[in-house]
Order: structure tokens, then C-alpha cells, then sequence
């Protein structure tokens, strides 16, 4: 699952290089231009892939209950 | 009239926070700079969100689509969408993890205490300051072209008004009261946002028209902003590296300090993209729909105030230009408190205290430094020395160059106090080197952004010079790196 996760995340890196989008003013949705849209589906996918690695990537040591250090520096 | 009383209420109800959270201050210098580390999943998300999303996020998103064109999305939304959750994952949480166990309160504090030097924490203090006046400077630009847009307030008395407001309430109330003005701020630049951009639109003969008068305009120059003709691929893909920034911001490594426990991560990773797209898409769509209705030589730090002061009634501008100067706000607030918590904890402590000090003269110490700032900032604005976008990613580069050197600290034991030392040396030059004409408009070098090259030239300077000199000392491998998968 980490892999997956790693995997999906990578590509949307990948994918957010929309150059073949570029001069494009197609119009989706009635008003959105197809660059600014794809972009959009890069953020939305990017709130799933974050949610996943939550889920199931989520370091067990940071969930350690730490004493509160005395001094404060 | 109207939008000058409702935003003059809402700055009084800021005020009225502020008082309020200060009767449960405690004095102490934990309870001022982190609200004790007490902050749920909630508030976590809503202060770094509203610390994030400033000035840049509105006016400057906004302005810069006006100029450049609907890439303006990509280049700091969907690369932030990625970037920022993931350095919340991999350094937000480590750092919390650290700072609860060994008591840090600021950055420079962990940073002196990793790398083993004070000498690399004073060198990093005038940069962060700097940097940080920058970004100051970039919401008071912002804040004062919006009340003069919205309120016809004049620029100078309405930076001085946000500069004034923020300070009464990070004065009395330190990090709790802004971490409850910042939730507060946060939800009303959101839905003020959604209200900007419903209103707008409806004036507008609904989306689709608005759309279609950019797209089908008969000026190829404005049906250019439907696209990203104007935009280098080269510098679409470096914008990449200005949301790295965040890791390196110390005002934010001070919010990561304040959550209670380490799972309050969890909420903000997973719903920071979506805050990110409920801000941005309005902004960027009203940006580009502002080029078929306004000149092109208008003020770009101003688009978004005059379509809204143009298409909305008075009660509505009143509410939405409370709205845009509560995004602006709630980065300044966080920023004047980390820059009192350096001067304190990092340098007049450390420097001037020659005595036992008390937790309440720290605590002024800081309120006195944080006013100077505010004096500072006020001038330096009054001089509007860029555009808000520019001014931004200027600031954003020189953290990304910095952030090498927390997460080395965080991740590659073997690097060292020469290394860090030689990564600050080669971004402050190269970065001074860059600021005069960065701060004159966007510029690239072999159509990549500078932050590239100062990036680089930080992290080989890091790593080459880490890898020439001796190690760190086994006490700092033995508590930083105790064993793996540990903090």
C-alpha cells in the first residue's frame, strides 16, 4: 500500500507538468479553461493521496506519548 | 459608508478576541509564543492555513492572473496542493515530535541545538528576519490597496490601520489569541471568498458568460489569459520548489510547535489541498474574468478589491473586504509573534540577559521587539516596493533555500555545523545578489526560476562541505538519531 501510495503521489508531480495543455483554451464545464480545470483535478487528487498517506503511511513513532521537556529553550 | 462600518466591526471583534484571550494568558513564555501546546487538529489547520494563505493568496493570485493568465493556478495552488502537506508530513510532525521533548519554542532554538552552534543561529537570524519583514511588507501592500479599493481609506492609513489591529491582538493575546483570530480569520476569507465569487459571477451574466468574454475577446492579449501563453514551461515546472518554502517558514515551525499531539497533523495534511482550492479558484477566476472588464494597465494588487467594490453592493464589499483583509491579517499576526519569539528566545536572551530574567520581562521583551517591527514594516510599505506576487515569491526563495538546512537536521545525520553554515552563506549571497531585480518583476535564468539555482548552490554547499569536515559529535547522532523510525 506505502508503494502505491508513494507511486500515485510521484504521479501527480508528473502530472501537474500539463504541457500539453498549454495554449489550449478549450472551455470545460461550461466555464472552466482546460489548463486552470486539470490543475484543479491535480488538487482535488492531491487531498486523496494525502488522506491515503495519513491513513496508511502515518509514522507508528510520532503517535509515542513524549514527557514535556522541563526547560523550555 | 456601510463597508467602512463593517469592516471597522470586524477589526473591533478581532480586538475583542484578542482582550478576551489574553484574561487566560498565563505570563509565561510557553503559554505566550505556543499556547502551551494545546492546539487541537482544528485550530491547527485553520491557523496554518490562514498563516499560508495571505496577501499572495488573494490579491496576489488575482493580480497575477489579470497579468499573466489562468497558469497562475498551477504555478503556486496545485504545486503548494503537493508540497505543502508533504513537508507537513515529513518535517511539521517530526519537528512537533522534537520540540515536545526537548522544550524548543522557536526554529533557531532546534537548529543551534542540532547543528551544535549559536554561530549558524546568529548568522540565520537577520535572514529570517529579513525574509520575514518581506513577507510583513507583502500583507500590508496588500491590506492597504484593499481599503483604499473597497473603503476609499487612503493607502497610508490603512496600512497603518491593519498594522495597528494586528498588533493590539498579538500584543495582549500572543499565540492562543492568534491562533483564535486566525480560526476565525480563516473561515471568514474562505466563505467571504465563496461569497466574493457567487456575487461576482451572478453580475457578470453567470460563469459561462464571464468565461466566454475572456476566451472569445477579440484582444488577443486578453484571450491569452484563458491560457498560458505568456508563461515559460521552464519556470511552470521551478515554481515547484517556491512551496518548499513553507518547511523554512519560522512562524509556521512556531504553529507546528503548538499542537497538542502529533495525530492533529492528520487533518490539516489531508485538508490543506482543499483549502487551497476553495481560496485560489475564486481568485484566479476573477482575476481572469477581470481582464474583459477593466483596463489593463490597472493596479494588479487591486483587482480583486475593485471587482468586488464594482459588482457587489455596499453591505457585500463591506463583508468581502473584511474577508480579504482577514487572509492578510492572519499571516502578519503569526509572523509579528514568531519575529518576537526569535528576538527573545534567540537573541536577547541569549546575548543581552546577563541575569535571571522573568517569564513576564521576556514576554514584554518580546511585545516591545514585535512593536519596532510593526513601526518598520509600516515604513517599508509606504515605500510599495513591488507587487505583491513578486514580493512573494522573492520571500518564498530565499526560505526555499534555507530549508536544506532543517530538513539535513531532521533526516542525514552526517550534516554539520559547516555545512548549514556554508548553505546560509551561499543563499544570502546569491539572494541579495538577485533582490534588485527581482523585486522590479518576475525574471528567469535560462527560463527557469532563480530559486532553482539557489536551491541547488544551497544544498551542494550543504552536502559538500558536510561531507569534507568532521561529523557531529556522537551526543548529537545519539539524541537526534537514536535509532530508525525514532524521533
Amino acid at each position: 500500500m506505502k508503494f502505491f501510495i508513494a507511486f500515485f503521489i510521484v504521479l501527480l508531480f508528473i502530472l501537474r507538468q500539463d504541457y500539453w495543455w498549454w495554449d489550449d483554451k478549450t472551455v470545460v464545464c461550461g466555464f472552466l479553461p482546460i489548463g486552470l480545470a486539470w490543475q484543479i483535478a491535480i488538487t482535488i487528487a492531491a487531498g486523496l493521496g494525502w488522506w491515503l498517506a495519513t491513513k496508511f503511511c502515518w509514522p507508528k513513532a510520532l503517535e509515542e506519548t513524549f514527557p514535556e521537556a522541563e526547560a523550555e529553550q | 459608508m456601510t463597508p467602512g462600518i463593517i469592516i471597522s466591526l470586524y477589526l473591533a471583534l478581532l480586538v475583542g478576541v484578542a482582550v478576551f484571550s489574553s484574561r487566560l494568558l498565563r505570563q509565561t513564555r510557553g503559554d505566550y509564543f505556543l499556547a502551551s501546546r494545546g492546539i487541537g487538529p482544528f485550530m491547527l489547520l485553520m491557523s496554518l492555513a490562514g498563516t499560508t494563505m495571505t496577501a499572495f493568496s488573494l490579491t496576489g493570485s488575482s493580480g497575477y492572473t489579470f497579468v499573466k493568465g489562468i497558469g497562475t493556478y498551477g504555478l503556486m495552488a496545485s504545486s503548494s496542493a503537493l508540497v505543502h502537506p508533504l513537508i507537513f508530513f515529513l518535517v511539521g510532525a517530526k519537528v512537533w515530535a522534537l520540540g515536545k521533548k526537548y522544550g524548543y519554542l522557536t526554529q533557531l532554538s532546534y537548529l543551534r541545538d542540532r547543528y551544535e552552534s549559536p554561530f549558524l543561529a546568529m548568522l540565520l537570524f537577520p535572514l529570517l528576519v529579513g525574509f520575514i519583514m518581506l513577507y510583513i511588507v507583502m500583507g500590508a501592500i496588500g491590506a492597504g490597496a484593499t481599503l483604499e479599493a473597497i473603503v476609499g481609506l487612503r493607502y497610508e492609513f490603512g496600512v497603518a490601520l491593519v498594522c495597528i489591529v494586528v498588533l493590539v491582538y498579538v500584543f495582549f493575546g500572543g499565540m492562543r489569541g492568534t491562533a483564535w483570530a486566525n480560526t476565525l480569520q480563516t473561515l471568514v476569507f474562505m466563505v467571504m471568498g465563496l461569497v466574493a465569487f457567487v456575487v461576482i459571477v451572478m453580475k457578470l451574466g453567470g460563469p459561462a458568460a464571464a468565461t466566454q468574454s475572456v476566451v472569445e475577446n477579440s484582444d488577443s492579449v486578453i484571450s491569452s489569459r484563458a491560457a498560458r501563453t505568456g508563461m515559460g514551461k521552464g519556470e511552470f515546472l521551478t515554481f515547484l520548489l517556491i512551496p518548499v518554502s513553507v518547511g523554512m517558514f519560522p512562524h509556521l515551525f512556531q504553529h507546528w510547535l503548538t499542537a497538542s499531539h502529533a495525530k492533529n497533523f492528520k487533518l490539516t495534511v489531508t485538508a490543506f489541498p482543499f483549502c487551497l482550492a476553495i481560496t485560489w479558484i475564486p481568485c484566479v477566476l476573477i482575476g481572469m474574468w477581470a481582464t474583459a472588464e477593466l483596463p489593463l494597465d490597472t493596479n494588479r494588487n487591486a483587482v480583486l478589491a475593485i471587482m468586488v467594490s464594482k459588482h457587489a453592493g455596499d453591505l457585500l464589499s463591506g463583508l468581502i473586504g473584511a474577508g480579504i483583509l482577514a487572509a492578510m491579517m492572519s499571516s502578519m499576526d503569526s509572523q509579528f509573534l514568531c519575529l518576537g519569539s526569535l528576538f527573545t528566545n534567540d537573541f536577547y536572551l541569549r546575548l543581552f540577559a546577563k541575569k535571571e530574567v522573568s517569564e513576564r520581562a521576556i514576554v514584554w521583551t518580546g511585545r516591545v521587539f514585535v512593536t519596532l517591527i510593526v513601526a518598520a514594516t509600516y515604513g517599508i510599505a509606504l515605500l510599495k516596493p513591488g507587487g505583491v506576487f513578486n514580493i512573494g515569491v522573492w520571500c518564498f526563495t530565499g526560505f526555499t533555500g534555507l530549508f536544506p538546512i532543517l530538513f539535513a537536521a531532521l533526516y542525514w545525520r552526517h550534516a554539520n555545523k559547516y555545512g548549514a553554515i556554508a548553505a546560509t552563506l551561499t543563499v544570502s549571497l546569491l539572494w541579495f545578489y538577485f533582490l534588485p531585480t527581482a523585486l522590479q518583476g518576475g525574471f528567469l535564468i535560462l527560463d527557469l526560476h532563480p530559486v532553482t539555482f539557489i536551491f541547488a548552490g544551497s544544498t551542494l554547499a550543504l552536502v559538500v562541505v558536510s561531507l569534507l569536515t568532521p561529523r557531529p559529535s556522537q551526543a548529537v547522532i545519539k539524541k537526534f538519531f537514536p535509532m530508525k523510525d525514532s524521533v
